[in-house]
C-alpha cells in the first residue's frame, strides 16, 4: 500500500493542459527544456541524418572496392573519409551502419518492450502462481549471461538482420519485465482500478485501458537506455563476425579494419566514434525522459 | 419486490491472526427512489457490506459466508463472474469518498465516462463522447465540452466528485451505492454534492445506499437509515423516526454525542464509554453489551435479533429505549 501511495501518476503531472495534442506540446516542449534529453535528441538527429540523407550524399554499396587501400580521411576528395584495408569507402560504410543500428537497435527494443510488458503486467496483475512462474522464467534469462546468450542465438540460427534482432531482444527484456511487475503490483492496488471495476471491467480491459496507461512512462524512459544497449550488442555481433553478412555495420568496419589498427587508426576510430555518440544520444534522451515523466525529480 | 434486499450477509475476512467476521449478518432493504443510510464508525462493517453487494471483496482473503443480496429478485451471490460483471456499473453503480483516487490520472474525464457507457452500451465512441458531455451538463459541470478533455488533476474536489457521479450514471444504474460521498470535500461542496444526489434520484427514481460516518448527512438527504455496529446492523428505520426515538442504546449514545449545544460551559463531551470490540474476538451474545449501561445477563448470553420497536423502526435489543423490559422479554 505504502508503494501504492508513493507511485504518484507519472504522466499526469507532466502533461498539464488539455486534450491529447496539447498534451503532446506541452510534453514536447518540457522534454526540449532538460538539457540532457535536448543534446541526446541533437545527437540522435545527427544519426538520423546520416543513415537517411547520407545515402544520397554518398551512394553505393558499402562492400564495392570503390578506390585504393588504406586512403586516410581528406586524402582524396573522392573518399572523404578514406577507404579500408580493401578499398571500401568508409563514408558509404558508415552511412550503411547508421541505418542498420537505428533499424536494429529500435525494432529490437520494441520487441523486448513488449514481451517485456506483457510478462511484466500478467505477472503484477495476478500475482500468485502466474507470477512465479513468470518471474522464474524471467531470473533464467537473467541468471544467463546476456552477450553469450546472444552469441549463442545468432549462431544457431543463420546470422541476418531478423535473427540479431531477435537474439537482442530474447536477451533484453526481463528488465522491462521486472519494471513493468513492478509498476502493477503497486498500481493494481489504487483506487481507481476499483473504481473501474465496480464498473464491471474484466481483467483485460483493466490491464490494457486502465493500468498500462499508468505504467508506460518509466518503460518509455528504460526503452531508450536499451536502444543505446541494444545498438552496442550489435556492433559487438557484428566485431565478431556473426552480424548479417549482407549489410554493413558499425561493428563489421570495426571488425575489419582491427587488423590495422596501429597504422590506420581511423578505420576503427570512425565507426567507433559513431556508435559512442549514438549510444550517448540514446542513453542522454533515456535520461531526459526519465526526469520529465518522473514526478519526483521533475521537480529539481 | 425490494430494490435490494440483503438477508443475513456474512462476510468473512482470512487474517494471519485469524478470520474476522466483518459483516456478521447484515438485514438491509432498499426500495426504488429510496435513500437509504447506512451509518456506523469505521469498522463497523458498512463498506463492507457495499463492497458485498457487489461481490468486490479482496481476494482471496474477503468473502461471502452466508446470506443473500437480493438485488431485483436476483441472488447475487449466487451469479457467475460474467453475470455481474454485467450488474456492476450497469444496473449498480457506486461512487467513492476520494475521488482523485478513484479517477484514472491519465484518462480524461470524457474518456472516462466513455469508457463506462461503452462498456454496456453498444454506443460508436462519437454518440459515447455525446452523451459523456450531456452526462457532464446534467451533473452540473459548466461548459462541459471543454471539462470533458480535462484531466482528473485540472478539476476541483467538488467537480472531480460531480465527474464521478457523471460516470457512475452513464448507465443509469437502478441503485447507486455512495461510500462516503462527501467526506473528503469541504461542507459547501459537500452540500451541493448531496444536493445534486437527490435531485438526480429525483429525476431518476434510482435507489441510493449512502453509507456515512456523518449523521447530519443522514438527517439531510436520507429517507431511512441503519446503524450498524460490529458487523450487524443494530437498528433501522425512518430517518426522522429514528432520530427521534432512538431505541438501540448505541444509537442513543451516537446521537447524545452529538448533541453539544446543549453542554454547559466546563462539562465534559458526551461519550459512549469502552471501545468497539475486536471483530477477531467478539463478545457472546450482544457485540454492544460491554459498552451499554442497561446490559442484562441475557444481553451476554445470547445475541438479539432485528425486530419490529414502534411502527417505523426495527432494533436488534432486548431491551430497546423507549419501553424497557416488558416487550421484549415477551418477544
Amino acid at each position: 500500500m505504502k508503494a501504492a501511495a508513493i507511485s504518484v501518476s507519472p504522466l499526469s503531472g507532466v502533461l498539464s493542459v488539455g486534450g491529447p495534442a496539447r498534451r503532446g506540446w506541452a510534453f514536447a516542449q518540457r522534454l526540449l527544456r532538460n538539457r540532457s534529453a535536448l543534446i541526446g535528441l541533437v545527437l540522435l538527429a545527427a544519426v538520423l541524418a546520416l543513415a537517411t540523407a547520407g545515402r544520397w550524399l554518398f551512394p553505393g554499396d558499402p562492400w564495392e572496392m570503390a578506390g585504393a587501400p588504406m586512403l586516410w580521411p581528406g586524402q582524396e576528395a573522392d573518399h572523404p573519409l578514406g577507404t579500408d584495408f580493401m578499398g571500401r569507402d568508409l563514408a558509404t560504410g558508415l552511412v550503411s551502419g547508421a541505418g542498420v543500428s537505428l533499424l536494429i537497435g529500435l525494432v529490437s527494443t520494441v520487441l523486448a518492450a513488449l514481451v517485456g510488458t506483457a510478462v511484466g503486467a500478467l505477472g503484477g496483475y495476478y500475482r500468485g502462481w502466474v507470477d512465479a512462474a513468470l518471474m522464474r522464467v524471467t531470473e533464467v534469462f537473467q541468471t544467463v549471461p546476456k552477450f553469450v546468450l546472444a552469441v549463442v542465438l545468432v549462431a544457431i540460427f543463420k546470422p541476418s538482420v531478423g535473427t540479431v534482432v531477435l537474439a537482442i531482444g530474447a536477451v533484453s527484456w526481463p528488465p522491462t519485465a521486472r519494471l513493468v511487475r513492478s509498476e502493477f503490483l503497486a498500481l493494481r492496488e489504487r483506487e481507481f482500478v476499483l473504481a473501474a471495476r465496480t464498473l464491471g471491467m474484466g481483467d483485460a480491459r483493466l490491464i490494457l485501458t486502465q493500468i498500462l496507461p499508468n505504467a508506460l512512462p518509466p518503460v518509455v524512459a528504460l526503452a531508450s537506455l536499451s536502444v543505446a544497449t541494444a545498438i552496442q550488442t550489435e556492433a559487438s555481433l557484428a566485431f565478431l563476425g556473426l552480424g548479417d553478412p549482407n549489410v554493413m555495420s558499425w561493428g563489421t568496419i570495426i571488425g575489419g579494419g582491427r587488423e590495422q589498427v596501429i597504422d590506420a587508426w581511423y578505420i576503427c576510430g570512425l565507426p567507433g566514434a559513431a556508435i559512442v555518440l549514438t549510444v550517448l544520444g540514446f542513453n542522454l534522451l533515456g535520461e531526459g525522459l526519465n526526469d520529465v515523466l518522473n514526478p519526483h525529480l521533475r521537480e529539481r | 419486490m425490494s430494490l435490494l434486499d440483503i438477508r443475513d450477509l456474512q462476510v468473512a475476512f482470512d487474517t494471519r491472526a485469524g478470520v474476522v467476521q466483518a459483516v456478521n449478518g447484515v438485514n438491509l432493504r432498499v426500495e426504488r427512489g429510496e435513500t437509504m443510510a447506512l451509518v456506523g464508525e469505521s469498522g463497523s462493517g458498512k463498506s463492507v457490506t457495499a463492497y458485498a453487494i457487489l461481490r468486490l471483496l479482496a481476494k482471496p482473503a474477503g468473502r461471502i459466508s452466508g446470506g443473500q443480496v437480493l438485488f431485483q429478485g436476483t441472488d447475487l451471490v449466487q451469479l457467475d463472474e460474467r453475470a455481474i460483471r454485467a450488474i456492476r456499473g450497469n444496473r449498480i453503480a457506486m461512487i467513492f469518498q476520494e475521488p482523485l483516487a478513484a479517477l484514472n490520472p491519465v484518462l480524461s474525464i470524457g474518456r472516462q465516462i466513455t469508457e463506462a457507457i461503452r462498456l454496456h452500451r453498444d454506443a460508436s465512441p462519437r454518440a459515447a463522447w455525446e452523451q459523456a458531455v450531456e452526462l457532464l451538463d446534467r451533473v452540473q459541470i459548466p461548459s462541459p465540452r471543454q471539462r470533458a478533455q480535462d484531466y482528473p488533476h485540472q478539476l476541483s474536489g467538488g467537480m472531480r466528485q460531480r465527474a464521478m457521479i457523471a460516470i457512475a450514471l452513464a448507465c443509469e444504474p437502478d441503485l447507486l451505492i455512495a461510500d462516503e460521498p462527501t467526506t473528503a470535500l469541504d461542507v459547501t461542496t459537500q452540500a451541493q454534492i448531496l444536493a445534486l444526489l437527490k435531485q438526480l434520484q429525483l429525476s431518476t427514481g434510482m435507489g441510493l445506499l449512502l453509507i456515512t460516518h456523518d449523521l447530519g448527512v443522514v438527517a439531510e438527504v436520507a429517507d431511512r437509515a441503519a446503524v450498524m455496529y460490529a458487523g450487524r446492523v443494530v437498528e433501522e428505520g425512518g430517518v426522522n423516526a429514528l432520530f427521534a426515538n432512538p431505541a438501540h442504546p448505541y444509537t442513543q449514545g451516537l446521537l447524545a454525542s452529538l448533541q453539544m449545544d446543549r453542554l454547559r460551559a466546563g462539562e465534559r463531551l458526551p461519550e459512549i464509554a469502552g471501545t468497539v470490540p475486536s471483530l477477531l474476538d467478539l463478545p457472546e451474545g450482544c457485540a454492544f453489551a460491554p459498552r451499554c449501561g442497561q446490559a442484562h445477563r441475557l444481553c451476554r448470553a445470547e445475541s438479539p435479533r432485528l425486530g419490529p420497536a414502534g411502527t417505523a423502526q426495527r432494533v436488534a435489543c432486548f431491551f430497546p429505549m423507549a419501553e424497557p423490559v416488558a416487550r421484549s422479554l415477551a418477544a
